[in-house]
């Protein structure tokens, strides 16, 4: 560090000459019964991928039967009339292929992909499992008791919470709000009711295969003839959905998980579908705001406030329509602060015209990380599948980087003042309510709170009684003050025969027993021997309770770490 | 079915290397077919080289690493890679910390500016480093703390290992992350960020002798240090704690996870072991999966895989049982099958599958330049040798039957494991 700087290092040296992209040259063919083939001849590397896409997802799930869809696409490899669910995960493996179905919101897709010398074999078991699946009983029965215990793991986890929240608030009726089936949806799915559907769904006019690979697009054509030939033309329906509700107020959902270490935060409003003329200016300015690390949601609340391991922004387009949703997982004593700094962030990118260089930077990004995308196979099929699937023009990849060139400064003002809106807002939080009531009371007029079964639930009756009778016993989720932040502590209070015990639980050491504990009126004393970082540590509680609040302090045998106060609530 | 068909030939990854005359060795690999290029800089320091009361050094380092050099300014470097079109990373392992960008062909000078400045100038300062602790703390409760079973890996790995270099986490912990002070970290990297403990590759389209030349001009003038002391990472063949109960807030259901010592990676034994796995806890044909999950349907999620690393490497499988099934009983139906493949070994049926799933999977991960520069650069820093990525599809496929028999035998076959169960913690007490 105490050389010399040499000039040249002294600012971003300029680049070499560009080098140009070959883009590949797709060829279609529809056959008789209305299957559209798109062959990419694309011989880097002996291996081939397909696609068999239809138009149709989980939005076209029946309204009582949410989860039909994905049930049905996940039992195609569990059985068809000639193979068992064994046989076709064996055929499939021993290739070193796979091969899956899987739903998304608007489109259902059956992904291979093999070695190219082993193309027209695992077309063959594709072919199988998508015309002649057999839905047997055991299997399905099976994946029902599976789906249901995913259910329930689904709800441990903040980012399913989240989500789910988000897409009930801001698509109300329309089917986008469905991020999850229900378990009576799930219990009442039968064999009939698979076959029924697959019957409707599966049709060859309503479904797009992609073929890419190291393959010879003639030879692979007249495969696919004999393959696909054969299979008969469908209904396809096209229901029409209740719109989105309007929002007129901005509001806060908090999903309360008690002893939370982090809140997640999402900011979220109804935005676009994929195919809107503003999909260009629009990309463009989620650059700008939150799309990466560069973005200024990131360098705002992670770079410069260090609130959050990362936070970003995104649309999510479909078909229909689409959402807006700016997210991070913060710690729990930040919450209220990092809400004004999204809210600061936004009102940026509505109110000032963004700067020509900032604006220049994303133009690069975007053209820039085009062809990166293209280097797998699998990159160079998605972004095939989705020009076939939204109806994009012929030559949306080959002008993609003009598209990004053309947008300017007064676009990306516009579309931001267009599709986010921050006082009609829906804030999902998921984390400890207690915690931080009283931070987000600033920023919506209506707070809602709801546990994580999704039920909703009064906070106010554990909060505000503090007139009530005193008892100790119970469990009290308290927050402790510390120079690292706040920390959670769960706190179990048992009388026995005029003793005081329980448990002391936290993220930070586990759980463990009250070893010493006496009560004397509204005043409580807890002592435990935690294990904290392999050494046993004494942890000794000292609360005053007043109706179903508890504060004071903690103080432990760790040397150098002061007395430190909490304050917390009792859990209902 | 037709189970013959010829296998594809592999065209080799082309090698070039050379070292510095300051030691940092440099492995390039031209491709043209797509024009963008990767560069990957792997420094030889991982959390195995952390010292008690220093964990969680390597990973924050690894953050300290974006914070600015003397010529490029704080969080620059994400901007620099995104505003011109690439993009990056940083992650740390037990065994190293790597860095790399992918970024258009005519790009590479400056990756290699970004590159350079930060090997040869890094600042570290107090606000850099107190902001970097925060963001850590906030990953750290987001990936472990926040999350069901987010402790479960973590406290195997202390199960499983003696020797405190390999049983400590990559994360390491809240207080000694506290106790990280300006001089610690300028120390550290001042010993592990040298060009000489340090290799860097670049994949994709360039023109050799351009890319040489640059590199010369940006990495030859940054003095070479004294080589890192020796690390001991040798371990006794048992694992530490035979079984523990841990108590998990957030898992909505009981887990187990068993852990096994194994030898380091790139020994036919641990090749073996790698095999079994697959054979084991891979896909839905593998036995555990048809045994669990579908004949006994006593679990709801199976997963396995091999910890590889270059001292003792470790083997772990889990499940997630449905309620009402005894976990016990299900790790002996585990334990049986284990003794089935040490016993009898694989059918030919198996070794056909592992064939072609090796083969597959040599091919795609040879499509994007990343993965060859990360692969190029492990074997040129773990094994001396970045043309062993040209061998090592064949050195799989030649372990045999027997070589996987014996290994399961030896290895996974034992009491000498690691079983942890992890528990919900109790429910609140007064919810109905």
């Amino acid at each position: 560090m105490n050389q010399q700087t040499e000039d040249f290092r002294k600012s971003a040296p300029a680049p070499l000459a560009p080098r140009s992209i070959n883009l590949p040259n797709p060829s279609e063919t529809v056959l008789p019964n209305g299957l559209k083939v798109v062959v990419v001849e694309d011989k880097r590397l002996p291996i081939t991928s397909f696609r068999l896409s239809f138009r149709s997802g989980t939005a076209n799930d029946p309204a009582e039967m949410p989860g039909l869809t994905a049930m049905t696409a996940s039992q195609l490899n569990e059985g068809t009339t000639t193979r068992t669910s064994l046989q076709i995960a064996e055929e499939v493996e021993r290739i070193g292929a796979s091969l899956h179905a899987a739903p998304s919101a608007d489109f259902t897709t059956v992904s291979a992909s093999a070695l190219s010398n082993y193309a027209p074999e695992i077309l063959r078991l594709m072919t199988d499992v998508v015309l002649n699946p057999s839905f047997p009983e055991n299997e399905l029965a099976l994946a029902k008791q599976n789906t249901l215990q995913n259910l329930q793991y689904q709800r441990s986890q903040p980012d399913f919470l989240s989500n789910e929240k988000v897409a009930q608030v801001i698509f109300g009726q329309h089917p986008y709000s469905r991020v999850a089936p229900t378990a009576e949806s799930i219990n009442s799915m039968t064999r009939d009711r698979l076959v029924a559907f697959h019957r409707q769904m599966f049709v060859p006019n309503n479904a797009v295969l992609i073929i890419v690979g190291d393959v010879d697009q003639a030879a692979m054509m007249r495969v696919v003839e004999t393959l696909f030939g054969k299979w008969e033309k469908g209904e396809t329906a096209n229901p029409s959905f209740p719109s989105p509700p309007v929002r007129n107020e901005r509001s806060i959902y908090v999903v309360d998980r008690p002893g939370s270490a982090q809140s997640n935060i999402a900011l979220a409003n109804i935005a676009l579908p994929r195919t809107s003329p503003d999909y260009f200016p629009v990309l463009l300015m989620n650059q700008i705001l939150g799309g990466g690390a560069s973005s200024r949601l990131f360098m705002n609340l992670r770079e410069e406030k260090g609130y959050t391991y990362g936070a970003y922004s995104s649309f999510d387009m479909r078909k229909l329509t689409g959402a807006f949703e700016a997210t991070a997982e913060v710690r729990t004593q930040v919450t209220g602060d990092s809400l004004k700094e999204f809210f600061a962030e936004l009102d940026r990118i509505r109110n000032e015209e963004v700067p020509a260089q900032e604006l220049q930077d994303v133009k690069n990004y975007l053209t820039g990380v085009f062809p990166i995308r293209l280097e797998t196979q699998e990159g160079l099929t998605g972004q095939i599948l989705a020009t076939q699937l939204y109806d994009l023009p012929n030559d949306y990849l080959a002008t993609y980087r003009e598209k990004i060139n053309a947008v300017t400064a007064s676009d990306i003002q516009r579309v931001a003042e267009k599709y986010i809106a921050p006082d009609r807002m829906a804030i999902v939080i998921v984390g400890d309510a207690a915690a931080i009531s009283e931070q987000i009371k600033p920023f919506a007029g209506k707070i809602e709170y709801f546990d994580a079964s999704g039920k909703s639930k009064e906070l106010n009756k554990t909060m505000n009684n503090s007139a009530g009778n005193t008892t100790a016993e119970g469990t009290w989720n308290l927050s402790v003050s510390s120079p690292q932040g706040d920390l959670p502590i769960s706190v179990t209070l048992k009388t026995e025969s005029g003793n005081l015990g329980g448990t002391i639980n936290s993220p930070l050491f586990g759980s463990s027993d009250i070893t010493g504990g006496s009560i004397d009126g509204n005043k409580i004393s807890a002592v435990s021997a935690v294990s904290f970082q392999g050494q046993s540590i004494e942890v000794k509680i000292n609360g005053t309770i007043e109706g179903d609040s508890m504060r004071g302090s903690v103080t432990t045998s760790i040397p150098g770490i002061p007395e430190l106060s909490f304050t917390g609530t009792k859990a209902d | 079915m037709n189970s013959t068909a010829a296998t594809p030939k592999l065209q080799p990854i082309p090698v070039e290397q050379f070292t510095l005359d300051n030691g940092l060795r440099v492995v390039m690999s031209k491709d043209d077919s797509i024009p963008v290029v990767s560069v990957a800089v792997y420094y030889d320091v991982g959390s195995r080289n952390e010292k008690q009361g220093r964990t969680g050094f390597a990973h924050l380092f690894e953050h300290m690493m974006f914070q600015g050099s003397e010529n490029v300014p704080k969080a620059g470097h994400f901007q620099f890679i995104e505003k011109n079109g690439g993009t990056m990373n940083g992650t740390t392992s037990t065994e190293r910390t790597n860095y790399f960008e992918t970024l258009p062909a005519s790009q590479l000078p400056l990756a290699l500016w970004l590159e350079s400045d930060r090997m040869r100038s890094l600042k570290v300062t107090h606000e850099n480093l107190d902001n970097q602790r925060e963001a850590v703390k906030e990953e750290k409760r987001l990936r472990y703390d926040n999350q069901p079973y987010g402790q479960v890996f973590v406290t195997i790995s202390e199960m499983i290992y003696k020797n405190f270099a390999n049983a400590h986490s990559t994360i390491g912990s809240m207080d000694d992350l506290d106790d990280a002070t300006v001089d610690d970290v300028t120390e550290f990297f001042r010993i592990y960020y040298a060009p000489n403990n340090a290799v860097l590759t670049i994949v994709g389209s360039f023109e050799p002798d351009e890319a040489r030349s640059l590199v010369e001009k940006y990495f030859g003038s940054i003095p070479s240090q004294p080589k890192p002391a020796q690390i001991d990472v040798n371990e006794p063949a048992e694992v530490a704690v035979r079984q523990k109960t841990l108590e998990d807030a957030l898992a909505p259901f009981p887990a187990f996870l068993i852990g096994y010592k194994a030898p380091p990676r790139r020994s036919d034994e641990f090749a073996a072991l790698e095999l079994a796995g697959k054979l084991l806890y891979d896909g839905e044909s593998s036995r555990l999966y048809q045994k669990l999950v579908k004949g006994d349907e006593s679990i709801v999620q199976l997963f396995g895989f091999t910890d590889e690393r270059r001292g003792p490497s470790s083997v772990l499988i889990g499940a997630i049982p449905k309620p009402g099934h005894d976990v016990k009983q299900i790790r002996q139906v585990m334990f049986d099958e284990i003794r089935q493949m040490a016993t009898a070994g694989p059918t030919a049926e198996e070794m056909e599958k592992l064939r072609n799933g090796l083969i597959n999977d040599e091919v795609r991960g040879r499509q994007s330049s990343m993965f060859r520069a990360q692969r190029l650069a492990e074997a040129a820093l773990y094994d001396g040798d970045p043309n062993l990525v040209n061998t090592e599809l064949e050195r799989m496929l030649k372990i045999t039957p027997e070589q996987i028999k014996s290994a399961v035998a030896k290895y996974l076959n034992t009491e000498n494991r690691a079983e942890l169960d992890v528990v919900p913690a109790e429910e609140k007490s007064d919810e109905e």
